[in-house]
């Protein structure tokens, strides 16, 4: 009579008393829920000259330098404009500006800076997305959905633009 | 007689007795505590103010401690204390602001602790600026830093994930 009754006892599914563990749960989540920060928050580091008035002494041949007008962007290489790029509506052209900055980074491999003149009156908006223009490319792979991140001139200094 | 009533009373209870599943509960509150909790250790070090709105960008790089300057729609902010409007900067002509530079040394000369001892001897300053200053204010504000010793300037933005 008693081993059968033990026997189903045994049997019987363990279980875990987990009532502390979803009480702990229920406080914590809203907790870090709350204090959670979802929008990062990372800088972009310039590199500017270290003097301030900014006149190099010897001033290499080639520099490129990106100009932010008003109505227009424009490509140099330090003494001419190479490439216009007129606006879109109320936006710059980004994409074209990566393009042609791409071909010349594919002449002057090994250039790093740039520099980026800006008129006085463009919004800072503007500004850092033509930086992140000037940075690199995301070129879309023609067989597959990933896009390849080109660096272009990473090492950014800033000033007027003439 | 009596057990076996007892027996058929105990069947009945169990049978009655409904159960919550609470595993896939527990699951998804556990993967949840992890991830918030792996997200919480990524300490902030800047915290933006509510009325500045920063621009996006692709850049990666993680910020330090270093001197903070808020550019707000109204006023310049150095290190938490209001010290330039924006209407000033934009009534000015001169090239240095001299509020600006007075705090910026102020900052160096009268540190207190480690921390901000550390901070002002980096060199280093990030500005927090809101996505319609226009670009002449903080042309005037990075001289500024250069001029004052400040020479590796940074710009706060919020990460966001593709360019578009």
């Amino acid at each position: 009579m008693s081993r059968p009754k033990r026997r189903k006892r045994q049997e019987e599914e363990a279980e875990l008393n987990i009532t502390t563990f979803l009480n702990l749960m229920v406080v914590l989540i809203p907790f870090l829920l709350v204090t959670a920060v979802f929008s990062r928050i990372t800088i972009m580091e310039l590199d500017l000259p270290t003097s301030a008035s900014g006149t190099a002494s010897n001033k290499p041949a080639f520099a490129i330098e990106v100009m932010i007008r008003k109505t227009r962007l424009e490509v140099g290489d330090g003494r001419r404009v190479l490439v216009t790029i007129p606006k879109t509506g109320p936006k710059y052209d980004l994409r074209k500006l990566s393009e042609a900055l791409l071909t010349i980074k594919k002449s002057h491999g090994d250039k790093e800076d740039a520099t980026i003149l800006v008129e006085p009156d463009i919004e800072y908006d503007d500004v850092i997305h033509v930086m992140d223009a000037v940075r690199l490319i995301e070129v879309k792979q023609p067989d597959s959905e990933l896009t390849q991140k080109i660096s272009l001139f990473p090492a950014i200094s800033i000033g007027d633009a003439p | 007689m009596k057990t076996n009533r007892r027996i058929r009373r105990m069947a009945r209870a169990r049978k009655h007795k409904s159960e919550l599943s609470l595993t896939s509960l527990m699951d998804v509150f556990t993967i949840l505590v992890f991830f918030l909790l792996v997200n919480q250790s990524a300490v902030e070090v800047l915290e933006p103010p509510r009325e500045i709105k920063l621009p996006d960008s692709i850049v990666e790089a993680r910020p330090r401690q270093t001197l903070v300057i808020t550019v707000s729609e109204q006023m310049i902010m150095v290190q938490g204390e209001p010290t330039i409007s924006v209407a000033d900067i934009l009534a000015t002509k001169d090239e240095i602001l001299r509020p600006v530079m007075e705090r910026l040394n102020q900052v160096r000369l009268t540190t207190i602790g480690l921390n901000t001892e550390a901070v002002a001897k980096t060199n280093e300053v990030v500005i927090l600026a809101h996505k319609t200053i226009p670009f002449k204010v903080l042309k005037k504000l990075m001289s500024t830093c250069t001029v004052s010793g400040y020479s590796k300037i940074s710009l706060a933005v919020i990460q966001k994930g593709s360019q578009s």
